[in-house]
């Protein structure tokens, strides 16, 4: 293995574990609100990188721009489902039943996109999708470079707005404890609607990522649920640094192993972490209180 | 007890007996009035879906554990039972036996990884299942032959297509048999009342010295052992695998939906929901074809089923029945978490 092409490899690992983190913070973010399991995160995921691809094909429109029509209607759409799905899933069961509503939501959405697209793969032909970079003898393509930061543009304005707005205090309270959060005067209901509505935003930034350097397909989103539901348990349940730095780790993992093994072995990497996790430290690596009860 | 509490027992427990009796007898009078051998082999695929959903729900209804991930282990079973043969040389029905065993066996790792954990991390262990399976079987081409699919041998080469079918319904209706008895025995036992106290409250179940750990390993075996059973059988009668259908979630989430829209805590409700869904499946393959549809088709009502009648159409109707034909009684009965929380608001 030449020392370019595993410094290659370390670099769209890196780029890779950007999205994944991303995409993991939004799946922690349901499960921390309301101990939902939403199957469907990756299905909305595929559903924003079509409305970019179709935006662009149809109007010639940048994917970029297409955030500003996708993130406020995937907010929109995530505060609809909270309040007229989740929230009406009765307490004691709601953890399983809302694995089985959101799968049904992915199932529809996945028919829906190949009724209205068919199965063929899609990809949007950039002027600047060809150009790429060289660092050190590695070659990055520019569009991985821009997926990268607009992943890490909207991860680090979570962040921000997790750690330093009145919002995000409340809504971590409500993670926490919603009693206690209730208790101090927080209108809990509404927190956990709009957080849901963030975490599915993130989705619609993560999907436009997807479609500036990749193949998109109706099925798609089962390749990326699997690795994110891995991420999530490995960095332990509810906990967002835990998911960002799980992501990292195992994107890289996956990108390392694809040169001596193949693309299909290295994502086994995930289950391997997932099971390997499970048996020996179920409460994941950075989980709390939290991850130990589910 | 009043006399007419005394009659009214004794008139359910005749119209239960009548029930099974008809339903034995709907079951082994189909393949003789099927009027043609497609219809045969579509009853097949109904019972196989029967097998599969009573299996799921060992683990489904009386743990209230959802597994995604059963369509595997059913696959597992299939491709197992199809190495063994063609591989090792095993004759058809001791393949499957033995397929069913190493399943079983495999089952008793993974439950310990995926039972560690409460609910959510047992969901996501059960997805990753079938995606880590559909990995190893397409990338290991050289052994379960890939994406060309594995050919399994017929057990009975000299029998024509339609006695192929007629033979396997029975086999198939002998497994749900064996499935139900089994299902029946645990739902009466100690062991059975442990799993739903499971269900209802774990930490409760744990505080008052139930083995929570060991039910739930116990019980995830079972049902795999019985799903295996009937992917090996499946094999046995379909005679080509491909890694795709075996191993996708959705056939996994189809057995959920079958339970589910029946009622999981009800003996026969996997296998009413199997009839239904496994019918409308297979009207859809014949009316519309292979189109996208078919997934928002089963979206809408997995989701119709989960949001308005999570307990099933057995107890929703039988609680309507209820209503109308008895007056509420004050006696001891089982009572759910959700019932409870429900009667204190």
């Amino acid at each position: 293995m030449s020392s370019g092409l595993l410094l290659q490899s370390i670099v769209l690992g890196v780029l890779l574990g950007g999205l994944y983190a991303l995409l993991a913070a939004g799946l922690t973010l349901y499960f921390g609100i309301m101990r939902v399991v939403m199957i469907a995160h990756s299905a909305f995921l595929i559903l924003a990188a079509y409305l970019a691809w179709y935006l662009h094909v149809q109007a010639g429109i940048d994917p970029m721009l297409s955030l500003v029509l996708t993130v406020p209607l995937f907010f929109i759409a995530g505060v609809a489902m909270q309040r007229l799905l989740l929230a009406r899933l009765r307490p004691e069961t709601r953890t399983m039943m809302s694995v089985l509503v959101t799968f049904a939501i992915a199932l529809l959405i996945e028919g829906l996109l190949s009724y209205l697209f068919t199965g063929t793969q899609r990809r949007i032909n950039l002027a600047y999708g060809a150009a790429s970079l060289e660092l050190f003898g590695a070659r990055i393509a520019v569009v991985k470079l821009i997926a990268f930061g607009l992943a890490a543009a909207a991860l680090g304005a979570l962040y921000l707005l997790l750690a330093k707005t009145r919002f995000g205090w409340a809504l971590r309270a409500t993670m926490q404890h919603a009693e206690a959060a209730r208790l101090v005067g927080i209108e809990t209901d509404k927190v956990a609607a709009y957080g849901f509505g963030i975490g599915l935003a993130t989705a619609a930034v993560g999907g436009t990522a997807l479609a500036l350097d990749s193949t998109i397909y109706p099925s798609l989103h089962w390749h990326w649920i699997g690795p994110l539901m891995a991420i999530i348990v490995v960095g332990g349940l509810g906990s967002i640094p835990g998911a960002a730095v799980a992501a990292m780790l195992l994107g890289l993992a996956e990108s390392m192993l694809q040169i001596p093994f193949g693309t299909t072995w290295a994502q086994t990497v995930f289950y391997i972490v997932l099971f390997a996790t499970l048996a020996f430290r179920p409460q994941g690596f950075f989980g709390g209180r939290l991850a130990q009860r589910f | 007890m009043g006399r007419t509490t005394t009659r009214r027992l004794l008139v359910a427990r005749v119209a239960r007996a009548v029930g099974l009796l008809a339903l034995a007898f709907v079951i082994l009078w189909f393949p003789a009035a099927a009027p043609n051998p497609y219809i045969l082999s579509a009853a097949v695929m109904v019972l196989n879906y029967a097998v599969l959903a009573t299996s799921w729900n060992f683990v489904g209804g009386f743990t209230g554990y959802i597994s995604l991930g059963h369509g595997a282990l059913a696959g597992l079973g299939g491709y197992a039972t199809g190495l063994l043969i063609t591989k090792a040389g095993f004759s058809s029905f001791v393949a499957l036996a033995t397929a069913a065993l190493v399943v079983a066996a495999l089952a008793v790792p993974l439950g310990f990884a995926a039972l560690r954990a409460r609910g959510a991390s047992f969901v996501i262990v059960s997805i990753a299942l079938v995606l880590i399976l559909l990995l190893v079987f397409q990338g290991w081409a050289s052994l379960t032959g890939g994406s060309r699919g594995l050919v399994v041998p017929r057990p009975f080469p000299d029998l024509l297509r339609p006695e192929h079918h007629e033979v396997f319904y029975f086999l198939f209706a002998a497994l749900l048999g064996l499935v139900l008895l089994s299902w029946w025995l645990v739902d009466r036992s100690r062991f059975g009342l442990g799993l739903k106290a499971i269900r209802e409250d774990e930490d409760k179940a744990e505080s008052l010295g139930i083995p929570t750990f060991a039910y739930k390993l116990v019980v995830f075996v079972v049902s795999a052992l019985f799903t295996a059973l009937a992917g090996g059988l499946y094999a046995l009668w379909f005679g080509d695998l491909d890694p795709v259908f075996q191993f996708s979630i959705l056939s996994g989430s189809y057995v959920v939906l079958m339970s589910l829209l029946g009622g999981v805590r009800h003996l026969f409700g996997p296998l009413l929901g199997a009839v239904v869904v496994g019918v409308a499946l297979e009207y859809f393959k014949v009316a519309y074809g292979d189109t996208p549809l078919h997934l928002v088709a089963s979206g809408l009502l997995l989701g119709v089923v989960v949001m308005f009648m999570p307990d099933g159409v057995i107890p929703t109707v039988a609680g309507l029945a209820r209503r109308f034909l008895h007056p509420p009684e004050a006696s001891i009965r089982e009572v759910s978490a959700a019932e409870l929380e429900e009667a204190r608001r």
